[in-house]
This record gives C-alpha cells, structure tokens and sequence, in this order.
C-alpha cells in the first residue's frame, strides 16, 4: 500500500531556504501531520467534499447517457481514495451507493451475471461502512439472533450502512434467485433493513418503505408475500416523497400490480411515471429519469405478463 | 375508394389470419422468475415456440401470480388457463392416488422413488388423462424432512413437538391419525409467523424450501431421514390439449418429458447445495432415528389404510407401490 510519504525528502529541501525558525516550525507540523497520515491522504481526505458534491451533482443529472458514462469514472476515483482510506465510512458509502446505483439504473435489465458482480461490490463497501459504525463480526457468517443483538445495539449513526448493506445485499441475492447460498441470505438482509425503518423511516427519501414494498410485492403469500403490507409501504414512501420520486409508483406497478395481477393499476401507474415532468424532483432528477425508462421497459411487457 | 376499403381489409384479415393459426398455453408456476424451475420452463417454452415455428406458443405466468394452486386450477377449470406446474398440493385435487408416491417413510433413496415410479407411471398417466388432464412431464419438490427447534430422533420426540399440518391436506391428517400425533393445523402463509411465536415448533420442508421460506432460521435442527418424497408434475389441461394438432400434441408431450427430466436432475441438486448451505448456517441433522424400521413400515402402512378407507389412494395401488419396492430393495440386496 502506497502510504509512505514519498515526497518527504525534496520538501525538506526545499524548505531549507526559508528561514530556519519557520521551517523548523514547519518540519514540526508536517512531521505531525505525516505521523498521522501519508501525502496521498491528506489529498483524499481534502477531497472527500467534492466527492459528496460530485454525488449530489450526478443525482440531479437528466442525461441518462451522459450519466451511464461518467458513473464508472467516478467510481474508480472513489475506489482510489479508498485505497488511501480504507476505514473511511463516507467514502464507502458512496462507494455502496454508487456501485448500487450504476447496476440498478445501466446494467441489470441487460446483464444479469454483471449487475451481480457489481451489487456484491457495493456490499462489500458497505459492510465495511457498517463495521466503522460499531457493528462486529461477519455478517454473512452470524446466527439471525447474534444479528439481531448486534441489530438492536447499533444507532442512527449506522442508518446509511445498514441501509446500503440492506440493499446492496438484496440486489446481490435478486440477482441469484437459483442460487440457495444466495437466498439464505435474504432474511438477513431484511432484519438490516427493518432497524433502518425502527431508526429513521425518512432516510435516503423513504428508500426503507421501497424495499418493503418490493420485498413483501413480489412474491406470492405462499412464499411469504403480503400484500396490504407492501401496498402500505408504497403507500408511506410515497408521502415521505410528496409523491416526487417516479421510482415509487414504477416499483409498485413492477412488483405488486404484476403480483396481483392487476393489468389496470400496472398500466396507469407506469403510463404517469412516463408522462411525469422532468423536473418535477431536480435532487433526484437521475433516479426518476432511470424510473421513467424502466417505466418504458416495462410497458412494453404488459403483453406478455397479463 | 374501394382500393382503400381492400387495403384496409387486408390489413385487418392478415394478422387474424396469422393469429388462427397460433395456439397459445397459458401455463401458470408458483417459480419465481429467475428460479430453477422457472428458468427450466422458460427452456421448455422458447423450444416448443422455436420447434413449432411459432405455432404454439407459451405464455408463462411465474411467481404465483396466478394464485396458489388450488386457485390456478380453478381457472383452468374456466378456461383462464391451460396448464402448469404442480406439486403434490395440487396434483392431490387432479389425481390424488398420484401421491402414493408420497406417503410418509416409504423411500429412502432416490433410486427407489425412481424405480417405483417408473412401475406405475402408465396408471398414473391415466389417471391424469381420465380428470382432464395430461401429465407432459414429471418432476418433483424432493426429500422432504422434519426442521425443528429441539432435536428429533423418534416418533417420540414427534409426540413431544408442536408440528405444522397443512391445513386441509388428507395425507399429513391420514400420517397423524395413524401415529397418534396432535399436529397443529395451520395454512402454509402461517408457517414463518408461528414458528416465531412458538404455535409451532417443528414443520416439514424439502431443504430448498425451508431455505426460499426461511423457516431454516427458525430451527436449528433438521433431521437427516426423508420423511416423504415430494412429488410434482407439469401439466396441461385436455381441453386445450386435444384441440391442438397431432404433431404439436407429440412435441408438447417430447419436449415436456424433457423438461420433467431436467427439473428432476436439477431440483435433486438444488436440494443437494441447499444441505450444504443449511450446514455453514449451522443448521445440526439428526442422523440416528431410535424406531426400529418394522415400527416405521406399520406407521406407514396406518396412514395408507386410512387415506384407502377414505378412497384418497386405493389400497390396491398402495400394493402396487409397496410390492415393487420390496422387490427392488430385496434384489438390490442381491447385487
């Protein structure tokens, strides 16, 4: 790992023709500094603001294609800081929550086997996010009671990681329903999620409300579907959003309209996400407008599924 | 004008025309997309589509979006649908002598389900054929097992627990009639929610299962002796079968053999990787069952002469199945 403070030695040069108090002063706080940290970072930790700014600028971008483009880039600038700071739970965050947005929005509806790789990343970021924030041991290896103590110990502080670890790690098993490993899982990735909703139901607008929506939308009671359950989320993420985000109505017809069967609810709902303004919700503008293409996509299987 | 008006028509009569000529089967699974199983039907469905050159056609409804099987059964019966793939629960209301097949503690192998069913696969068929039905292809849900909260080595220990019935099944009530048992009668939607609370504390499941419905998170204990085999079979109804054409009536049937075999190979699997994952979940099997054999065999043979007083499985087939079991087993002693 590339920590050590290669550029030490021609500072020190450099610094000998100030005068020698102040340099000597000088030398003393790089000194300190550099005890705590490498060149390489102090330059991420400086950067982690613009990193964030950078998140929230692709958030409110309406280009889909300029999107699906720049997203990659971004995320290997922020694997890179990474390396420099591997225990930085913010970095991992964007991380989780990027890997999961590039596979959710470009990748999944055309390649399985990818969006697969790509949600494990985003686990494996956010898991890391989530042993910053006090939570021990591994999760995938750990009882469901072990998970649940740990669970009911954690803070708000832990929302974000547990809420990317939830859905990273759902995607990840979605994505591998013939996989029994991967489905064994799933009930954890649940337990993740419902401390998210006991501790802040409002974060990352309502997003906890949507994974019940979905979780409980898409699979038959036999299976464990429940669906004035999973209407009741919508329902909550929907007044949480003002009903703004598209992605709630585009969900609901994916899973529980299709689940019921229900051709009418599935088409008028997708028909609305379609027809939505754009700038109806400018800090999400990228999430609505991947809604209204999945919306597109899905129009046209109604045929098919009904 | 009147080139128009023919213009019109002909764009009007073709794809009528063109549709005529396609049939479509409407076949309903409780697989969700992206499963094994619905993985295997989708096959089964683009090779019959590419095989017939567009003659029949599937249109695929997974994930239960039909309802449970009861229900799709119901709407073959109006004609919504045409077909789909059934486990025991459903073949019970088609054909229920079929689920001989899966009367408790008769197999122990799955070589031995194989050879006997092979042995009454041609009264089974008729059976299908005599309701309404063809069978295409068979398949199975598997070794289903006892999961639990404390162990199970015994009838015994089964007297000491809260076990699961499903509602309304006559095969489970028969096997509980039979051994004495109080089981507690609850529909499988219930299952997760009363092993939480403690209404239950032991249900059966085939491996695979108890992993999809996460009742494995709620017993740590499983035992390693099948208590039945779970059977299953795709199905069409007659009413749309015996209106296609002879050469799709022979396709539908190949191919669905094929498909009924490749989901037999690939649930054993499923099932076999799902012991793996029940084991680093820490799940503990319970391989060593106190009852000797003969006290399990009179147990089996109670429960088969109630569902036959109940004319559920007539006791000639029991006979049958039994018969060419102790055949196979007494010459495989030989080999």
């Amino acid at each position: 790992m590339p920590h050590t403070p290669k550029s030490l030695p021609r500072s020190k040069t450099a610094l000998m023709s100030i005068p020698r108090k102040l340099a000597r002063a000088t030398i003393c706080l790089c000194g300190a500094l550099l005890g705590a940290c490498s060149m390489g970072q102090m330059v991420a930790r400086s950067s982690l603001p613009i990193i964030e700014s950078g998140n929230v600028a692709m958030n409110r971008e309406t280009d889909l294609d300029l999107a699906r483009a720049a997203i990659p880039a971004n995320l290997k600038l922020v694997e890179g800081l990474i390396q420099e700071l591997p225990d930085n739970a913010d970095l991992r965050l964007q991380a989780a929550q990027g890997f999961y947005g590039y596979a959710y929005g470009f990748v999944e509806d055309e390649d399985n086997r990818r969006a697969s790789g790509l949600y494990r990343r985003g686990w494996e970021h956010a898991r890391q996010a989530l042993a910053a924030s006090g939570f021990q041991g591994d999760l995938a290896a750990m009882t469901t009671e072990e998970l649940k103590r740990q669970l009911a110990g954690l803070s708000r502080r832990a929302v974000p990681a547990l809420f990317w670890s939830a859905s990273c790690w759902a995607k990840w098993i979605d994505m591998n329903r013939n996989d029994p490993a991967r489905i064994a899982d799933m009930g954890k990735a649940a337990e993740l999620m419902e401390r998210v909703l006991a501790l802040d139901e409002n974060y990352y607008h309502g997003g906890a409300h949507l994974f019940f929506g979905v979780y409980y939308g898409a699979r038959p009671p036999m299976l464990g579907g429940d669906f004035e359950r999973s209407a009741k989320h919508f329902e909550k993420a929907r007044a949480i959003t003002h009903g703004k985000l598209l992605l709630v109505d585009m969900l609901q017809a994916e899973y529980l309209a299709h689940q019921l069967l229900d051709r009418k609810q599935f088409h008028e709902r997708l028909i609305a996400v379609v027809n939505a303004p754009s700038d109806i919700y400018p800090e999400m503008a990228l999430v609505n407008a991947i809604a209204q293409q999945k919306a597109g996509r899905l129009l046209a299987k109604e045929e098919e599924w009904f | 004008m009147k080139k128009l008006f023919a213009v019109f028509l002909l764009l009007f009569l073709f794809p009528d025309a063109h549709a005529e000529e396609a049939y479509v089967l409407k076949f309903a699974t409780l697989a969700p997309q992206g499963s094994t199983w619905m993985n295997i039907i989708t096959d089964w469905a683009n090779k019959v589509e590419k095989e017939s050159q567009g003659r029949l056609k599937f249109k695929l409804y997974g994930g239960g979006v039909s309802g449970d099987e009861p229900d799709v059964l119901r709407k073959i019966r109006f004609g919504q649908l045409h077909g789909g793939a059934m486990t025991g629960h459903g073949i019970g209301y088609i054909y229920s002598p079929t689920r001989v097949l899966e009367i408790p503690f008769l197999f122990s192998s799955y070589d031995e389900v194989d050879h006997v069913r092979a042995q009454l696969m041609p009264e089974i068929r008729e059976g299908f054929h005599q309701n309404g039905f063809e069978l295409l292809g068979w398949m199975e849900v598997g070794f289903i097992q006892l999961f639990s909260r404390a162990p199970i080595y015994s009838i015994d220990d089964m007297k000491k627990s809260r076990i699961w019935l499903w509602q309304g099944d006559p095969l489970g009530t028969a096997f509980f009639e039979a051994s004495g048992l109080s089981p507690v009668p609850l529909p499988i939607t219930e299952v997760f929610t009363s092993l939480s609370t403690g209404l239950i504390d032991t249900t059966i499941a085939p491996p695979l299962g108890a992993i999809a419905l996460q009742w494995f998170t709620k017993t740590p204990y499983m035992t390693s002796m099948p208590v039945m085999d779970g059977i299953g079979g795709l199905i069409v109804s007659r009413k749309f079968f015996d209106g296609l054409p002879n050469d799709l009536q022979k396709l539908l049937r190949r191919t669905g053999e094929e498909a009924g075999a490749r989901l037999l190979v690939e649930t054993r699997r499923d099932n076999e990787k799902s012991l793996a994952v029940l084991k680093q979940h820490g799940v503990t099997f319970t391989s060593e069952w106190k009852d000797k054999d003969s006290d399990l065999y009179d147990l089996r043979d109670r429960a088969a002469a109630i569902l036959a007083k109940d004319g559920y499985i007539p006791a000639p087939l029991y006979e049958k199945a039994r018969k060419s079991l102790n055949d196979y087993r007494a010459h495989k002693g030989k080999k």
